[in-house]
């Protein structure tokens, strides 16, 4: 028994030191960085790196922005994918559909970034195409559509990633949930296809997908690469904030750098502790 | 007849919208000199693909050392969660220890790296191959635990208790029971680690430095040259490896949508 239950204990002790201790015991060295405690020069306790919290908004900027692109970028993906499984259904199971989706999710987000950056840019391949076509008179009459205001280019990235992935979710709930069976019990009943849509099957994907959404919720939030590449120096997303400002060769950034990696951590772990409560909450 | 134009005019819309990336890069991989206004470029070049094939070539090493990293990411991260995943089935509390295992993904890889990089540092790792290993495997592991749990039912491990019972040792229940049985979800574990690894940039460029130059670097680095070239090639080596596993494991994606 004891011989059976040792390499138990010792394999799972060594996977929470992993994956919990690594990471918390990080989040414990930010917050004491980020105080002044530790780091490389560090010169003792003091509050002053959260005090400058309240007159530089750069953090707060950055979080709001991050929202912003996640929120939207999520609800135009669920609303694409929704589409496609509700209003497609039974084009969905013919080929070339079932391979096809795959296909994008082969596509690094860095690739991507880089890709849309050649095709969207004021110089990129769609403007080309609009000076040749005389809708646009040169560079300067493309719209910005990337490193603009707006996140626009980061936007349509973070679509064109999620969709198809949505897209495959839902229809695997589509088939498991045995909507289609539904769909003919309803029909049977006296409903039309639309009222089968909104009250019958868009709560059942919905709710079983809840937890995967919320995952690519925080993933989106917490994008890199994409933002590096098609997003502007001001204001930027979460990691590239983080990133950037950790990565400065100026020392004495460092501790700014670990609070704002400890809020950030923080803020994170708090949101989806609220957004899986809710999940939860919605799904009994 | 409405119906079936409709899925046509989708599935071509769908087909153009994933193709034109590859077309793309294809394009700008073999375009030494394409500026604006010109749609096509003007003239071609293999320059940047004789490069490639040069006995220096950084391309080449940048492609061997993220094989390697994904490859050893992918194997350790699988091999760990079968066993984990088997300890967590036994566990008093399985659904603290698959909770826990959700943490890593509650953080961005990029914030993930800036929180462990003190120790790395403090590890001697930073800016080596065993420090961009290190973070990896912390997704990856947990990944391929939380995957792998689901093999774990009580039916399986009857399975072994019935192999043992015959006369099995653990070897021989391992070697010919369990793993055959579990064979198709080691095959995911392992094409999904390695693809978290492979298309890894955040985490790598952080806790490397700069000195473990992965295929994902080299083309972030690329694009910071603007050499469009170069980092198109860079990004159509960057999905070579996917592609291939995508379509040896067409078979098996294809069963299960069917």
């Amino acid at each position: 028994m004891l011989s059976k239950r040792l390499p138990t204990r010792l394999l799972l002790g060594l996977y929470a030191l992993l994956v919990a201790g690594l990471p918390l015991a990080g989040l414990g060295y930010a917050l004491l960085g980020s105080l002044g405690i530790v780091g490389p020069l560090a010169t003792g306790f003091t509050a002053r790196h959260w005090q400058v919290l309240g007159t530089d908004a750069g953090l707060l900027k950055a979080a709001l922005f991050s929202l912003w692109i996640a929120g939207v970028s999520l609800a135009l993906a669920v609303g694409l994918a929704l589409a496609l499984v509700l209003g497609a259904q039974a084009t969905l199971r013919r080929r070339p559909f079932p391979t096809l989706l795959y296909v994008p999710l082969l596509m690094p987000s860095l690739v991507l970034g880089f890709y849309l950056f050649q095709l969207l840019s004021r110089a990129g391949w769609l403007s080309r195409l609009s000076f040749g076509l005389r809708l646009t008179r040169g560079v300067e009459g493309f719209p910005e559509l990337v490193q603009d205001a707006a996140g626009a280019g980061i936007i349509l990235a973070h679509v064109l990633l999620l969709f198809p992935f949505l897209t495959l979710l839902f229809q695997a709930i589509y088939q498991e949930s045995r909507l289609p069976d539904y769909a003919q019990l309803a029909q049977t009943l006296g409903a039309s296809l639309g009222q089968f849509r909104w009250r019958v099957a868009l709560p059942v994907l919905l709710r079983r997908a809840a937890p995967t959404v919320l995952l690519s919720f925080i993933a989106t939030l917490g994008a890199y690469d994409i933002p590096l590449l098609l997003g502007r120096p001001y204001p930027q997303m979460l990691s590239v904030y983080i990133a950037t400002r950790l990565q400065r060769f100026d020392l004495r950034e460092l501790p700014a750098a670990y609070l704002a990696g400890f809020l950030v951590a923080v803020g994170l772990l708090a949101l989806i502790l609220v957004l899986t409560r809710l999940t939860r909450r919605h799904a009994l | 007849m409405r119906f079936s134009s409709r899925s046509k005019l989708l599935a071509t819309a769908l087909v153009l919208l994933f193709a034109l990336p590859f077309g793309l890069l294809v394009l700008l991989a073999v375009a030494p000199a394409w500026r604006f206004p010109a749609a096509l470029p003007p003239t071609y070049s293999l320059g940047a693909l004789r490069d490639l094939l040069a006995a220096d070539s950084e391309l080449l090493a940048g492609l061997g050392r993220s094989l390697l990293l994904a490859s050893v990411v992918a194997v350790v991260a699988t091999a760990s969660g079968f066993w984990l995943a088997r300890a967590v089935s036994r566990a008093a509390r399985p659904a603290r220890w698959e909770a826990l295992s959700y943490l890593p993904y509650a953080l961005p890889p990029v914030l993930l790296a800036v929180l462990i990089q003190p120790f790395i540092i403090r590890l001697h790792l930073s800016g080596s191959v065993g420090g961009v290993l290190l973070g990896l495997l912390l997704i990856a592991v947990p990944f391929a635990t939380l995957l792998l749990r689901s093999f774990w039912t009580p039916q399986a491990r009857e399975y072994e208790q019935l192999a043992r019972t015959l006369g099995c040792t653990p070897q021989q229940a391992l070697g010919r029971v369990l793993l055959p049985l579990a064979g198709p979800l080691l095959r995911t574990a392992l094409f999904q680690t390695f693809l978290l690894s492979w298309f890894d940039f955040g985490l790598t460029n952080l806790l490397s430095v700069g000195k473990v130059r992965t295929l994902t670097v080299q083309v972030f680095t690329y694009v910071g040259e603007a050499n469009a070239p170069l980092a198109a090639v860079a990004s159509l080596l960057l999905l070579l490896p996917p592609a291939l596993l995508l379509w040896a494991n067409k078979n098996a994606l294809l069963r299960k949508t069917e």
